[in-house]
């Protein structure tokens, strides 16, 4: 017997007691709880006649950078952590506008490869013209964090690969390096005076 | 005061004390398992991630979801019902109708019981919670420490005022009943802030927002201060008010099919009344509510938006409909059974437009409960050319189902005003006037509703959303808002033609309002599902993953069973605590049986087992 | 006499309603699904007991020739055999359902296909880089026929070639339906990810929809997307 197949069985069968007990029994509280046993019943019933779907979690994707082949791929690795683990969408948009902080659509080919370094990993350190915020207070005010600190904690690789793809989506060239990403553990070389 | 702390003693005590034995044998219940779950512990080294409890049986997963679904219930329950007890307070001393503070103090009694359950299931659920879940409670503590702090305190000042309010009930009466009455005020202040607080939790996890450096404050502050927090604020505590409301009105209909005391039917009836119509009034501007709390998830995120309305969980919302539909006939099916058989003679006057009201609501509930992507076998999807129905496909669509809900609640709200008026023989000048003017309105506010739900095909999205729904639900409060007082108006003046008659109402009126209770506590458990799976595999969205065997979300039937399952404990567990808070007064009536006869021209009094102290 | 009628309005209604839904409306349109036809009749079932019961007199009227039946008192004739008859078939039709359910069968289960699901996250937010110019658009219409005509139909309407050999078949541009209340980023994914990227309740399993991202480049994919709006007649939608 299936799952389904089985809540059916409880389900009608709480529908036959509480049809009985209200046929049989006079006590009116035990009445009221059939009453209401059958209701439930019924109601479980008509969800359990859908056909059911249960939502799985997505396979875990872990990134390595041994195995990256090309900028597109690095750039698509960027792409995922832009909109998972680095919770840049939790306020960026790209595009679409109307986000609660700068909109970033063509920020790749706007700003260079070491100005989007900065300004992940030294988000205050100088704040475009532009982005200057200017008018009512915003309804959900946010400062810009240091994506390489706590609690993002991107690493050296990943911020890369947040670059890459910025560049990519913008329609540049990727100007991240393969050999910067390969360079493994936290003393990389890409380092932002040399970028 | 006096004959008062004499019924505590006597028969009070014993009940609470059996009540209280009775949940901490459930607390050892529950810790025993807990216990079989904490013997198993993660390899040291490591910082443990999750425990779970009786795997393949229950399930960590599980037990968090029944013990916080009771947690809520009973949260929302003491919650609301300090609402419209102090409503019924203020109503009580402004029309000097003795049954309404007896009413408000009947529920107040309740509420005392149903607070400490309250408070102990939010314990249960914080150990739990912390035993199962260490990674994200960790985490969120990290967040929300001072708020936890906040939330403590707020619970401190909430126990207090609750106790005044309600071991101070008779000794304030008369002149005090100002202070009384501010008490009141405040209990429902805190309330809501300790309602709030909470919220700021959950909808945190729901939509949170980044959190940058700074003091313990204002990172607390800012993560409270997340785009669907205020909407789930005033969605919760309007719900709250519905569920008071109907939880009420079922508490009124069991004891009215139970007592065989033509002077308590005739309490219990009024007190039905009561229920269901705070219940329905706050049901009027909840799909409202619903409708901003949509819109901000939408804009904070629309993959969790398309996920909620026309993904994995679109088939729930039609469940959500037939359970709302349900409500609704409930609701107004009651509304015309208090006509036809309060009012005598009122048959032949009402049959007709009671006909066309429950065709028009039919004909919605159809149109609302016709899903967008339909079930269908192979060959019924081959001759429809897919699963959409090229006619019926129309009725799928956001457009039709805001204009549905939108007539439904002028319907509902006509069948009110209808029952208002029954009975009663205008006699101001100005009221055939005001009648066309109310007429003229409600004809207007439809078709403005009907044409912007038809154009709302034909307009691109952002403007139907913007504009047509806003106006939508604009026009309807309008009608609200114009046609309640203006009836006041005129029936103040009127002269009643025929006396309601209390207490003879059919069995069936009575299931009618359990009925009710048992569907807005199943909406309640079916959109906390729905809450917590729009946030699929997360358990912050988008911040921390759930990486727990229990990260997927239950396909519907199953998560029916335990919404079901939870409903029903819920009733049976708000069951035991009324009979617990009444055994106290049983004794009471005995003794004061003369009292009984009496009083029985004011019927309402005589029903209400306690208060015999509080009239003096 | 106003009893009977009552509770035989009530039958007659329903009964009506079935064949409105079951027989008529197949003349006009496409037949409707049964799981519909049972929710209208439900309706009809409540607002017919609701109306029935709405007094004592006329609760009466609704049950009371419904009971009598049942109970079987003073009933004779055709009226007593048709009340053995119904309490034979009652139970014989809930073990006939029941049977039809468990019993393992050739036809695949009813299902509930969500044509639109929610996209992954990394598509939602993006917007199309290629600028909108007619020399974009035109090389979009090229790709188009080449790649996406044979099943999509050189007319953007779901109509080429190949589409009768899919079930469901393939998208129709023109139908206002479906893309046009898209957005340029969820057509993106679909193309991309093709029907095997589609999440369960999708029903990955069902789409034939290749998987372009092995085969055209990103631009290639934004530039086929524009056409299809230009082609269709359509404009992407807002966010719904």
């Amino acid at each position: 017997m299936t799952e389904v197949q089985l809540l059916q069985t409880i389900g009608l069968s709480v529908l036959g007691l509480g049809g009985a007990i209200l046929l049989f029994v006079k006590a009116r509280f035990v009445r009221v709880v059939a009453f209401v046993s059958i209701v439930l019943g019924g109601f479980t019933l008509v969800a359990l006649s859908i056909p059911q779907m249960a939502s799985l979690p997505p396979a875990v994707e872990k990134f390595d950078v041994t195995s990256i082949q090309d900028k597109k791929e690095l750039a698509s690795i960027g792409q995922k952590i832009f909109f998972g683990k680095a919770q840049c969408a939790l306020c960026h948009t790209i595009g679409t506008g109307e986000g609660r902080c700068p909109d970033l659509k063509g920020v790749g080919a706007k700003l260079t490869r070491g100005f989007l370094y900065e300004s992940l990993t030294q988000p205050q350190a100088y704040i475009y013209k532009d982005y200057e915020h200017v008018g009512q207070p915003k309804f959900f005010p946010a400062k810009m964090p240091y994506i390489n600190k706590k609690p993002i904690a991107l690493s050296n690789n990943e911020i890369l690969a947040v670059i890459a793809f910025l560049q990519n989506m913008s329609g540049e060239e990727v100007t991240i390096e393969l050999s910067e990403i390969e360079a493994p553990g936290p003393a990389s070389t890409a380092r932002k005076g040399e970028l | 005061m006096e004959p008062y702390e004499r019924h505590w003693r006597s028969g009070g005590r014993q009940a609470r004390l059996w009540a209280y034995a009775a949940l901490v044998l459930l607390l050892f219940t529950v810790a025993a398992p807990l216990g079989l779950a904490w013997a198993q512990e993660a390899p040291a080294g490591s910082a443990t991630e999750y425990r779970d409890i009786l795997p393949g049986i229950l399930g960590s997963r599980n037990l968090i979801w029944i013990i916080a679904q009771q947690h809520l219930l009973l949260a929302g329950f003491v919650l609301g019902v300090p609402i419209f007890a102090w409503v019924c307070e203020i109503v009580g001393v402004r029309t000097r109708d003795p049954r309404y503070d007896t009413l408000a103090k009947e529920f107040t009694k309740l509420l005392t019981s149903a607070y400490a359950t309250t408070a102990l299931f939010g314990g249960i659920l914080l150990f739990l919670l912390l035993g199962l879940y260490p990674k994200l409670m960790v985490y969120l503590t990290d967040v929300f420490f001072p708020s936890f702090i906040v939330y403590s305190v707020l619970f401190l000042l909430e126990t207090a005022t609750l106790y005044l309010y309600w071991y101070g009930w008779d000794s304030m009466q008369g002149a005090k009943k100002g202070l009384h009455l501010f008490l009141g005020f405040l209990l429902n202040v805190f309330a809501f802030f300790i309602m709030i607080v909470p919220n700021s939790w959950a909808t945190f996890q729901a939509s949170p927002v980044v959190i940058t450096e700074g003091s313990m404050w204002a990172k607390a502050w800012a993560a409270t201060w997340n785009p669907t927090w205020w909407p789930v604020n005033v969605h919760r505590l309007i719900a709250n008010v519905v569920l008071g409301g109907f939880i009420c009105g079922a508490y009124a209909g069991l004891k009215y099919l139970m007592t065989q005391n033509q002077a308590e039917r005739v309490h219990y009836d009024w007190m039905g009344y009561v229920g269901n119509f705070i219940g329905v009034f706050g049901m009027l501007p909840l799909p409202f509510a619903g409708y901003w709390l949509m819109r901000e998830i939408y804009q904070y995120n629309q993959q969790m938006g398309i996920t909620l309305m026309g993904g994995f969980l679109s088939w729930l919302f039609i469940l959500q409909a037939i359970l709302i539909g349900i409500l609704f006939l409930g609701a107004n099916y009651y509304f015309w059974l208090g006509i036809m058989y309060r009012i005598p003679g009122s048959e032949a006057k009402y049959r007709k437009p009671i006909m066309t009201m429950l065709v028009i609501l039919l004909v919605c509930l159809g149109v609302w409960m016709t899903p967008h992507s339909l079930v269908a076998s192979l060959e019924e999807a081959r001759k429809m050319g897919g699963t959409h129905h090229p006619l019926l496909g129309v009725f799928g669509v956001m457009s039709a189902k805001m204009t549905v809900v939108n007539v439904m609640i002028l319907v509902t709200f006509m069948s009110f005003v209808m029952y208002w008026r029954a009975g009663k023989q205008e006699t101001a000048t100005w009221a055939k006037a005001a009648k066309i003017g109310q007429g003229v309105i409600l004809g207007v506010a439809t078709i403005v509703v009907v044409v912007l739900g038809v154009w709302g095909y034909f307009v691109p999205a952002i403007t139907r959303i913007n504009y047509f729904s806003t106006t939508q639900v604009l026009v309807v409060l309008f009608v609200l808002l114009t046609i309640t007082p203006l009836t006041a108006l005129v029936l103040k003046s009127a002269k009643t033609t025929t006396e309601m008659v209390w207490g003879i109402m059919p069995p069936r009126a009575a299931y009618a309002l359990v009925l009710n209770a048992v569907m807005v506590i199943l909406l309640m458990t079916l959109m906390g599902y729905a809450r917590s799976s729009s946030r699929v595999h997360w358990h912050v969205y988008g911040v921390m993953q759930d990486t727990s065997p229990y990260a997927y979300s239950p396909a519907l039937g199953y998560a029916a069973a335990f919404m079901s399952l939870n409903t029903f404990l819920f009733c049976l567990m708000v069951a035991f605590i009324f009979w617990v808070a009444s055994l106290g007064g049983e004794k009471k009536e005995g003794t004061s049986g003369k009292a009984h006869v009496k009083e029985a021209v004011k019927p309402a009094v005589a029903g209400a087992p306690v208060p015999a102290a509080g009239r003096r | 006499m106003r009893g009977s009628s009552l509770a035989m309005k009530g039958a007659v209604l329903l009964v009506a309603v079935f064949v409105v839904f079951k027989f008529v409306a197949p003349l006009v349109t496409a037949p409707l699904p049964m799981s519909l036809i049972w929710l209208y009749l439900f309706l009809t079932t409540v607002g017919i007991v609701v109306y029935g019961t709405l007094s004592s007199e006329s609760t009466e009227a609704l049950l009371g020739p419904i009971f009598r039946f049942l109970g079987g008192d003073g009933l004779n004739g055709v009226a007593k055999f048709a009340r053995l008859a119904v309490l034979v078939l009652v139970p014989l039709l809930v073990g006939g359902q029941t049977y039809s359910e468990l019993v393992p069968s050739s036809q695949p289960p009813a299902e509930n296909r969500t044509i639109h699901p929610a996209p992954p996250g990394e598509f939602v937010g993006l917007t199309n880089p290629v600028p909108n110019t007619p020399e974009n658009v035109m090389m979009g219409k090229g790709l188009f026929a080449a790649f996406c005509s044979p099943c999509h139909g050189p007319k953007f309407n779901g109509n080429g070639p190949a589409s009768d050999g899919f079930n469901p078949p393939p998208a129709n541009f023109v139908d206002p339906g479906t893309i046009a209340q898209l957005q340029e980023s969820y057509l993106f994914w679909r193309i991309k990810k093709g029907g095997v990227g589609l999440n369960v309740e999708g029903h990955p399993w069902k789409s034939a929809m290749p998987r372009w991202e092995v085969e055209l480049p990103d631009d290639w994919i934004w530039k086929i997307i524009m056409a299809e709006y230009a082609g269709s007649g359509q404009k992407p939608g807002t966010w719904e």
